[in-house]
């Protein structure tokens, strides 16, 4: 029927529409306790950008991560750019409130973004004395 | 009567000797230091001419101070930091130059450089941080 199609016309407009649009970019992250095999949830994370290599970096978001270690994409829509980003995550806070001494006070991972369109994940497999992160999908 | 700690606070020359002998040099002699081993994930060898620089946060609101720098042998490694006797606890940093090296190589990485932030309680303790290193990827842990 028609109101059908006109779902389906929108729907294939609204996915040709983000595929073209650079501003889409996003930068997600998932955090998971290796000590407990468990999402590591509450963990402050903050996303700067460095426009200048001479001057501080700049902080353009935080949040938090919920029960699945995770939080809402980065960075707000739009305002993605090639350049050079840094997640840092209060892994030493976490730690300290669940009771345990970590080796790292924070754990800070700098990264490069050159196609403002892509979708990046950056997982963080965290325990007190190690960590591993990975470009992943 | 000196605590057994003395020697640390008198710096490597001035272990007296005497009635403490050999215990008290090797207190002295036992400084901690900061090793690193670095292995390339991708071809499974040792990362060799990987420049590494290790830094000391004295104040957070003050930029790190830079301690040593060096660059690993064909084994991934570099001489131990920092200099004996200048290790104290607090925040240091090792920065792993890892976009050079791999561009060197002719590879694209993600990270124009890897930089690990630890804590240092013990002084005299030996801290081994290896970094294990794929252009996509990196893993560090305190080993031993």
């Amino acid at each position: 029927d028609s109101s059908g199609s006109r779902f389906r016309r929108r729907t294939r407009l609204d996915h040709y529409g983000e595929s073209s649009d650079s501003s889409h970019g996003s930068v997600t992250t998932h955090v998971l306790n290796t000590f407990t095999g468990r999402p590591a949830e509450g963990l402050a994370i903050h996303l700067s950008r460095l426009e200048d290599p001479q001057q501080p970096w700049i902080e353009m978001m935080k949040s938090s991560t919920d029960t699945d270690g995770r939080c809402p994409p980065f960075p707000a829509p739009g305002t993605a750019r090639p350049g050079t980003y840094k997640l840092h995550f209060d892994t030493g806070s976490y730690w300290q409130l669940l009771g345990y001494t970590s080796f790292y006070p924070y754990v800070e991972v700098v990264f490069t973004i050159t196609d403002p369109s892509q979708k990046l994940h950056i997982p963080l497999l965290l325990s007190p004395f190690s960590y591993t992160t990975y470009r992943g999908s």
